[in-house]
């Protein structure tokens, strides 16, 4: 499955936003079949912050781990937080 | 026309204000313009404008060290969390503007927008009166000032660490450990991505809570100097030169 995550908007910086995503895309996470990677594409982002990221991020990261990956995260804000959240989970996403 | 004289236009772009703003403040005395009449076209002394631009850090501290909280200009309050997204946003497009920036826009926003969420999602429902941040910048100058009338570091930081006694230690934690102040949620990182950041580019931040005072700027991440702030303030407040 991909998740562009430029289909939220293009600056991901607030809890409520990324808490409400979150909310609107489980129907499509529970589409998911079993084993199913999920590829979480960075593209087109501009800005995007740990608030955000902790509320969408983090419980997929949670949830679905190593089945994770992520992709165009070049942007200089994506990295900072992927950094973070690096330390905070230690390193247990693929980039 | 004279080159030290700007358009109405011009100088809401500077300000980050709309143009009716400005034309309040010229009827109130805030900012004065020129007009040949009444009636004719309105031009700022770009030496009143700059001088009005230095003045963000104080109206920000004034505004937080307030005995009693009043609403500070339309133009640099936002009230509830969507005016402030909308407002950084504002911000993002006019920083992507800029070519010689040396701190990524993204980077710079991406650093505001946590220490905005931060005032919002630590004081919901805890506002000591007055909720929402005071949010202005000065594009020309480089400078970006938030602040609070909330309940500050250590008061939010003493609720998942009652042992926690001075702002200074407050501050400490809230820029070098991973804690939350809402536990049990696990969050409460924003000021820790704020000093990452600020240590890898070229940039100044200020930020105040309680009596407590940290800068930060390039290549400081560890034994953070934190030094007393007369007079104490209440909330918080963040100054970020770019």
């Amino acid at each position: 499955m991909l998740i562009q995550l430029k289909k939220f908007g293009t600056t991901l910086s607030s809890r409520p936003t990324g808490k409400e995503a979150f909310a609107a895309f489980q129907p499509s996470l529970r589409e998911l079949k079993e084993g199913e990677a999920i590829e979480i594409d960075f593209e087109g982002v501009i800005v995007f912050g740990p608030s955000w990221a902790d509320e969408f991020l983090t419980p997929i990261l949670d949830q679905y781990k190593d089945k994770v990956s992520l992709s165009h995260t070049e942007n200089p804000s994506v990295q900072a937080t992927l950094d973070l959240l690096g330390q905070i989970r230690a390193g247990d996403f693929d980039i | 026309m004279d080159k030290s004289l700007l358009t109405i236009g011009e100088v809401a772009e500077m300000l980050g204000v709309s143009v009716d703003t400005l034309r309040r403040w010229d009827e109130n005395g805030k900012l004065k313009s020129f007009r040949a009449s009444e009636k004719a076209y309105r031009y700022y002394s770009e030496q009143d404008v700059y001088l009005f631009l230095n003045d963000l850090s104080h109206l920000a501290e004034e505004w937080v060290e307030r005995e009693v909280g009043i609403e500070p200009d339309p133009s640099f309050y936002c009230s509830s969390n969507d005016v402030f997204q909308g407002r950084l946003v504002k911000m993002q497009n006019l920083l992507a503007k800029l070519e010689d920036l040396a701190t990524p826009f993204s980077l710079i926003v991406a650093l505001v927008g946590e220490i905005g969420n931060n005032s919002f999602d630590h004081n919901l429902g805890n506002w000591r009166d007055l909720p929402g941040v005071f949010f202005a910048y000065d594009i020309e100058k480089r400078t970006i000032v938030l602040a609070d009338r909330g309940q500050g570091l250590l008061r939010t930081l003493q609720r998942v660490r009652p042992e926690l006694k001075t702002h200074a230690e407050a501050m400490q934690v809230a820029f070098t450990e991973i804690v939350s102040g809402r536990a049990p949620e696990s969050r409460g990182n924003g000021l820790k991505y704020v000093k990452a950041i600020v240590a890898k580019n070229p940039l100044d931040f200020l930020f105040e809570s309680g009596d407590a005072q940290l800068s930060l700027k390039k290549g400081v991440s560890q034994n953070l100097e934190i030094r007393e702030k007369i007079p104490s303030i209440l909330g918080c407040v963040a100054v970020l030169k770019f």
